[in-house]
């Protein structure tokens, strides 16, 4: 598949790019953000990848998280796809900001007129990965992922469905998807539900690391039910430190004051 | 007066013999040829003989000054006697002298009436009776023209003669200061020599303890030689030593008194006082003698991975104190001994401790446990049986700073607080709830765990879903950090970001009956120093 790059700009010692491509599983023009380390130039890297939640483009983690230094620091390159197919013209798909553009939930709909684009939960565990490993330096045994919301979520999901595929997880706020996926028709909500998913989880052990800003507004309105996602956890004794940070909010603030824990905790995987 | 030989000639005579000796002995370069040896007995004897020779000339001369003095005296008061006499004699003439001639005078005179007038008185005749009576002369000598020549006692002069060929009593030695490595812990050897060439049928040394208040008696060997080991002695005590020197004449006096030590006793490493981690070691003893000595020397040496000891690699001498901290190599393994240093010299050398610089190794520091809290034999394991809240200990953290790494093991159900504390710590509050101490606690509930990272009594609000049974805390003064994980998944849990002013101490704590045990000298995980 050809790739074309879209920008590139020096930072942090290596290069931030944007590189646009054919996307097979969602057949229309995908970009995505790639940032290489100093490391690549003259070695294989592990690969980080990170979904954005909802409204985002593969443009707002790149310019608002802060992940290069960390990412330079530590030799990882990071892979930020966008959030949903684009320009697909499918109806409906504009209506809402939590649903359609930009809110893909990184799963595959079941249901038409959805099913034929929607397919983020490929795109994201299998083109991407194959797309990424065939064009970069990198060692494809070496592969973690996070996110952010709707991202967050969608990195529990693609790592509990994976068992052995990803190294380690890590998000940032996980937003229980409650009604959106069954509109894209992904199956039961059982199929994308990271709770649920957890509650049958077995395979390699998974080490997830779990921030939450205790001011979110989607937190105080029920949105987001990290307590049941910790109590399965407990029971199915998967390892989470879930962290309830005082005064943050859902903001990119909130991502960027914590990218550099979340890095350093995928760094001990990938570098091991 | 007859002529004594002046010793003044003898003695120059002899300074310029030794002299040339002296040049002689220089001139070898101090290397003593029988040339030297000779001149310098050769001397000897001279001086031997000379002061000999002396004394006698001297009490020679006194005794003719005394006799000359006497003699003159008597000169002066026979001639003074004679004088008087002489005198006498001149004027008994001199008045016979005068009645002569007066009585011409009356003969001559024509004046019969006047001769027969003195005639009829009869004074004449009695006037000569009478004046010529007057004294007897005598003219005998007052004294004798003989001096008396009494016999000169020269009985002492004649002793001191015989004495020439007699030996003399000896001359006091001259004992050796100590000389180095010649001492044990209860034996000294002991030189010393002849300061003349006398001779000597034996000696005898005698020695004391040197004690605080009243002198200790002297107890005395008889030897031949002029060395002598003395044995039956205290360790790390100084000795009072002299000696004397016999022959048939006499005994010399003592020489001068000299001061000896014996050697200390070894000391003897306190092991759970000893503390390490991967760059250095602190290794800590008892002086292993109630006297202070002088200094210690530490010595280590490397073990092969075999564990076959190699020689001693490295000594640190001049040791104030009864502890040392050395710097080390990562990795290895070391067997550390100490000697105690006085100025008889080092001790033998103290049990080795075996030190291994893999991980940080430290013990638990029992004088800072709770009364409540108990702890195994090894001293590893703490167990708490009762309902109050943080019975607490600190380890005994080498202070290096760098990275630390120890693991905790603990039950599901045993709630405990672990972490570190300044030393300072109040010892009466709970660990986290003050600026000086950093802990994790674990809370047990009936439903789940809770866990909290106290400092200044404040947590972060986390979750955490698997119980950690062994929980890793990495210490890093430099970057001011102290990481928490569960070991067994090389899973973070929780980093304090923190600058430490001063060394902090691990500290363990127990808030409810259970057990906790440390595991410690592990290498740190490469996960937990990211």
């Amino acid at each position: 598949m050809a790739l074309t790059q879209v920008s590139s700009n020096k930072c942090a010692g290596g290069f931030q790019k944007v590189f646009e491509h054919d996307s097979t599983e969602l057949k229309c023009k995908m970009k995505f953000a790639i940032y290489l380390p100093p490391k690549a130039e003259t070695d294989k890297c592990p690969v980080l990848y990170w979904l954005s939640g909802l409204t985002c483009t593969e443009q707002n983690f790149i310019t608002k998280a802060g992940s290069q230094l960390a990412a330079a620091e530590h030799g990882i390159i990071i892979v930020a796809p966008d959030t949903s197919p684009r320009g697909c013209n499918i109806e409906g798909e504009d209506e809402s900001w939590d649903f359609g553009t930009g809110a893909g939930f990184y799963v595959n709909a079941t249901q038409d007129p959805w099913k034929t684009n929607y397919r983020m939960y490929s795109y994201v565990t299998e083109e991407l990965p194959k797309l990424i490993n065939a064009n970069f330096s990198t060692d494809p045994d070496r592969m973690s992922i996070s996110g952010h919301s709707m991202g967050g979520h969608g990195a529990l999901i693609c790592a509990l469905k994976n068992p052995g595929k990803y190294k380690v997880t890590s998000c940032r706020v996980c937003v229980r998807p409650h009604l959106r996926p069954v509109r894209l028709g992904g199956g039961s909500p059982s199929a994308y539900d990271a709770t649920v998913l957890a509650a049958s989880y077995s395979g390699p052990q998974l080490d997830i690391l779990i921030d939450q800003g205790r001011d979110d507004q989607f937190l105080s309105a029920s949105q987001l039910l990290p307590d049941n996602l910790i109590a399965v956890c407990s029971e199915k004794k998967i390892p989470v430190v879930f962290r309830l940070q005082p005064g943050y909010d859902h903001s990119y603030f909130f991502i960027y004051s914590f990218i550099n824990d979340h890095i350093k905790h995928h760094a001990k995987y990938l570098n091991a | 007066m007859a002529h004594f030989l002046k010793p003044w000639s003898i003695l120059s005579a002899r300074s310029s013999r030794t002299e040339h000796a002296d040049q002689c002995f220089q001139s070898q370069n101090c290397i003593r040829s029988p040339e030297c040896f000779v001149q310098e007995n050769f001397g000897r004897q001279e001086q031997h003989l000379e002061q000999h020779y002396n004394d006698v000339l001297q009490t020679l001369s006194q005794r003719y000054d005394d006799r000359e003095t006497g003699l003159q005296e008597e000169k002066k008061s026979k001639l003074e006697s004679l004088y008087k006499q002489l005198v006498a004699c001149g004027q008994a003439l001199d008045t016979s002298k005068e009645l002569i001639e007066t009585a011409q005078e009356v003969y001559r005179c024509q004046d019969e009436r006047l001769f027969l007038k003195v005639a009829q008185l009869g004074l004449l005749r009695d006037f000569f009776f009478l004046e010529f009576a007057k004294e007897d002369i005598d003219l005998s000598l007052s004294t004798s023209l003989e001096f008396s020549t009494p016999l000169a006692d020269l009985s002492d002069v004649k002793t001191m003669m015989d004495s020439i060929n007699v030996v003399p009593a000896p001359s006091a030695p001259v004992i050796n200061p100590q000389l180095p490595n010649s001492a044990t812990q209860t034996s000294l050897h002991v030189c010393w020599s002849l300061f003349s060439d006398d001779t000597v049928e034996y000696y005898e040394l005698y020695y004391r303890p040197v004690l605080e208040d009243t002198p200790a008696d002297s107890t005395c060997v008889k030897v031949k030689e002029t060395h002598c080991t003395v044995t039956d002695l205290l360790h790390n005590a100084q000795y009072e030593l002299w000696v004397t020197a016999t022959n048939t004449t006499g005994i010399s006096p003592a020489s001068e008194k000299a001061l000896y030590m014996t050697v200390p006793s070894p000391p003897a490493i306190k092991q759970r006082e000893c503390s390490s981690c991967p760059e250095a070691a602190l290794i800590r003893w008892e002086s292993g003698n109630t006297n202070p000595v002088d200094s210690y020397i530490v010595e280590l040496s490397e073990t092969g991975t075999v564990g076959a000891e190699s020689n001693i690699t490295e000594s640190i001498v001049a040791v104030p104190t009864c502890q040392c901290l050395i710097q080390l190599q990562a990795g290895r393994q070391y067997l550390i001994s100490v000697r105690a240093v006085n100025i008889g010299g080092p001790s033998d050398r103290s049990d080795a401790i075996t030190i291994s610089t893999t991980g940080t190794f430290f013990y638990l520091l029992e004088d800072t446990a709770h009364p409540c809290l108990s702890m195994s034999e090894d001293g590893f394991t703490i167990f708490y049986g009762d309902e109050e809240l943080c019975v607490a200990i600190l380890g005994d953290l080498i202070p290096v700073r760098g990275r630390h790494y120890w693991e905790v093991e603990v039950d599901d159900e045993t709630e405990f607080r672990v972490g570190v504390a300044y030393e300072d710590t109040e010892r009466d509050g709970y660990l986290g709830a003050n600026g000086s101490s950093w802990c994790m606690r674990h809370i047990r509930t009936p439903s789940r765990h809770k866990y909290e990272f106290l400092h200044n009594g404040w947590s972060p609000d986390l979750r955490i879903t698997v119980h950690p049974v062994r929980i890793g805390v990495a210490l890093d003064y430099d970057r001011g950090t102290l990481s928490f994980f569960n070991a067994n998944l090389e899973q973070h849990l929780h980093t304090f970001h923190c600058r430490f002013h001063n060394y902090v101490h691990p500290c363990f704590s127990l808030d409810n009956p259970g057990a906790l045990t440390v595991h410690n000298g592990i290498q740190a995980p490469d996960y937990t120093f990211i």
